[in-house]
């Protein structure tokens, strides 16, 4: 499903190069549950924006069910992104002054299938928030709100959810039932890529990678 | 991208920010709606002028010839004129300027006592020749105007002005009857129709019109006349003709070179020019004036969204993640702006054209309510819209997605 071929990202910053990845190549199947861990600074985050169509690559090719999109205009990006991708932050980042159900149904104004309410509010359903359907974000809890955001990803059904730190604001209950969600969603079939810092993540993946200095290296299979 | 759902998303998003949505679209009514009054106004005021300049001096290809050297606006009558211009001047120019086609010659005086049985008035008392009706323009609405042959003859007939008839003859057929004017009696040949309002919005149909050779000999007793009114082969010989009568007077009138006029002549159509320019100019003034009310309304636009952009980073952010694209990112921006533009607008208009109604009022204007300027300033507001929020949009739109993120 995915493909990288001597990935390098060089950054420019305040004038000096600063290289985040270095000919990073990796194939990850489609289906697959895949832990990507790095201290801050590895890369692991450019690594994450690539994967997920938000950045170029500087030099490589990234292969996404065998189209190449590293090359590809920023309204083709935002169509593979719309259609294929899933994000989950950290920080969840849902729209303010904005239902949970507004939230859910954001990523629908951007794709091509109609705009559905009631889609929305199933999705709401499917991740346990049926009845905080009207409640803007800042009245629900961190828990819940990472399930909204969940919920926002799988709008447009895309096949790759990839997940920034996504417990990384949680607490530990809280966080393994969003973790919880993600295997689900991984039963479903989808492929879930998961960056962290947090060894104790590992043992959900199926497969762990190691990222430092910009360099990927697979670690032995933890689970 | 679903564009109903982006729209919807689009107001309910600016509905969230009253407060600011208001400020933002405050400039842009205050421009539009002084934009709509001021456009509305100059053009009913520019109508309105030249409609009673018209009514006071009926056809506009004429030279006005007065007794006195000074040009005095009042009205003019025999005991406020020099006794200068006389009969033979008159004729003297019919004759032998080439520019004239004719001259209608007029005498007139106010505060005469006129009577019929017990209803009395003092209408102003106009001598006339029989040209006069020509050269004026007006209609006569029943009986018949002063002949030729009641001046030649010196007749006691007499023309009506429409005022001067209702208050005479509330309710009686005037023609045929028998008016007092001063001691003398006259009959009443004609009723004219009503001319309206002058330039200073007073009427000018409380008149009686009599042959200027009976005004002259039988009821006032003087051989100058108060005004000439000369008719032009060609509208655009104005200033040749008065050129050519101002020469032949001096003669007549026997003026040393240097020494000043004992007249002075004016062409109609250049006061009117000239009196409609100074229109203009004030319109134009007054619409550089609502230009910038309404570019402060703009660049009200342009920093609020700005603002807004700096700190709808993250959604920006959020947006670009699930799917939009920058062109969708520029989109909803401009179309913030262009949408609290045109209802700032909306509201604009409507203030402007509920204030253009009071002024008219205000003013005894009539109420003018043109469709180009509803149009116009619809035009404008939207365009106001896109021009100052094209570059706060195009920000939001280059916004990096990573860094708006990572905030």
């Amino acid at each position: 499903m995915i493909r990288l071929e001597q990935i390098s990202k060089v950054y420019s910053r305040d004038g000096v190069p600063v290289t985040a990845l270095r000919d990073v190549s990796v194939a990850i199947d489609s289906g697959d549950f895949v832990v990507i861990r790095g201290v801050s600074g590895s890369g692991k985050s450019t690594l994450l924006n690539i994967l997920g169509c938000l950045d170029l690559p500087t030099a490589g090719t990234y292969l996404l069910d065998g189209a190449n999109v590293s090359h590809k205009s920023d309204a083709e990006l935002s169509h593979v992104r719309s259609r294929k991708i899933g994000f989950i932050f950290q920080s969840f980042n849902l729209l303010p002054r904005t239902t949970a159900v507004e939230n859910v149904g954001l990523p629908m104004i951007y794709a091509d299938q109609a705009v559905s309410r009631s889609r929305a509010a199933q999705m709401l359903a499917r991740v346990g928030l049926a009845h905080r359907e009207h409640h803007y974000a800042t009245e629900l809890s961190g828990g819940e709100q990472q399930r909204v955001a969940i919920a926002r990803s799988l709008i447009n059904d895309p096949s790759l959810i990839l997940a920034d730190e996504p417990t990384g604001n949680l607490d530990e209950s809280t966080g393994a039932e969003v973790m919880n969600i993600l295997h689900e969603l991984n039963d479903e079939g989808r492929t879930i890529i998961l960056v962290t810092h947090d060894e104790a993540l590992a043992r959900h993946a199926r497969r762990v990678l190691l990222i430092r200095d910009g360099l990927l290296h697979e670690s032995e299979v933890q689970a | 991208m679903n564009i109903l759902p982006f729209f919807r998303s689009l107001v309910r998003g600016l509905s969230r920010k009253k407060a600011r949505a208001m400020l933002m679209m405050a400039g842009v009514t205050v421009g539009i709606a002084s934009l709509t009054i001021l456009t509305s106004i100059g053009e009913s005021t520019r109508r309105e002028t030249m409609k009673r300049f018209k009514n006071m001096l009926g056809t506009f290809d004429t030279v006005i010839i007065r007794p006195g050297s000074s040009k005095n606006r009042g009205m003019v009558s025999l005991t406020n004129v020099e006794p200068s211009l006389k009969f033979e001047d008159a004729a003297a120019i019919a004759a032998q300027v080439p520019e004239i086609r004719q001259v209608a010659q007029i005498q007139n005086a106010l505060d005469i006592d006129v009577k019929y049985r017990d209803h009395s008035g003092t209408p102003a008392i106009f001598g006339v020749t029989a040209n006069f009706l020509d050269l004026r323009g007006d209609q006569v609405a029943n009986g018949d105007f002063i002949t030729d042959e009641d001046v030649r003859s010196l007749t006691k007939v007499a023309v009506l002005g429409a005022d001067a008839s209702k208050q005479l003859f509330p309710d009686e057929d005037p023609l045929g009857k028998i008016i007092q004017i001063g001691d003398v009696p006259f009959v009443v040949h004609g009723v004219m129709v009503a001319r309206g309002a002058g330039p200073a919005g007073g009427s000018l149909d409380n008149l009686i019109f009599i042959p200027v050779t009976t005004a002259s000999k039988r009821l006032f007793n003087r051989d100058f006349l108060t005004m000439l009114i000369a008719q032009l082969e060609d509208a655009s010989q104005g200033q040749l003709a008065i050129d050519h009568i101002q020469a032949l007077l001096r003669t007549r009138h026997h003026i040393a070179a240097g020494a000043l006029d004992d007249f002075n002549l004016t062409n109609p159509k250049a006061v009117m020019e000239q009196v409609t320019t100074m229109g203009s100019t004030i319109r134009k003034l007054l619409l550089v004036v609502a230009i910038l009310a309404t570019g402060i309304g703009g660049v009200v636009i342009t920093s609020v969204t700005l603002i807004g952009v700096s700190e709808r980073r993250k959604e920006i952010g959020v947006r670009r993640a699930v799917g939009a694209s920058r062109g969708a990112i520029l989109l909803q921006f401009l179309g913030e702006a262009v949408l609290l533009s045109l209802a700032g607008g909306i509201i604009g208009i409507t203030i402007g054209v509920g204030g253009t109604q009071m002024v008219s009022k205000f003013q005894r204007l009539p109420f003018l309510l043109q469709p180009a300027v509803v149009l116009s300033a619809t035009a404008l507001s939207i365009a106001l819209g896109l021009l100052f929020g094209v570059y706060p949009a195009w920000k939001a739109a280059m916004t990096n997605p990573i860094d708006a993120l990572r905030d």
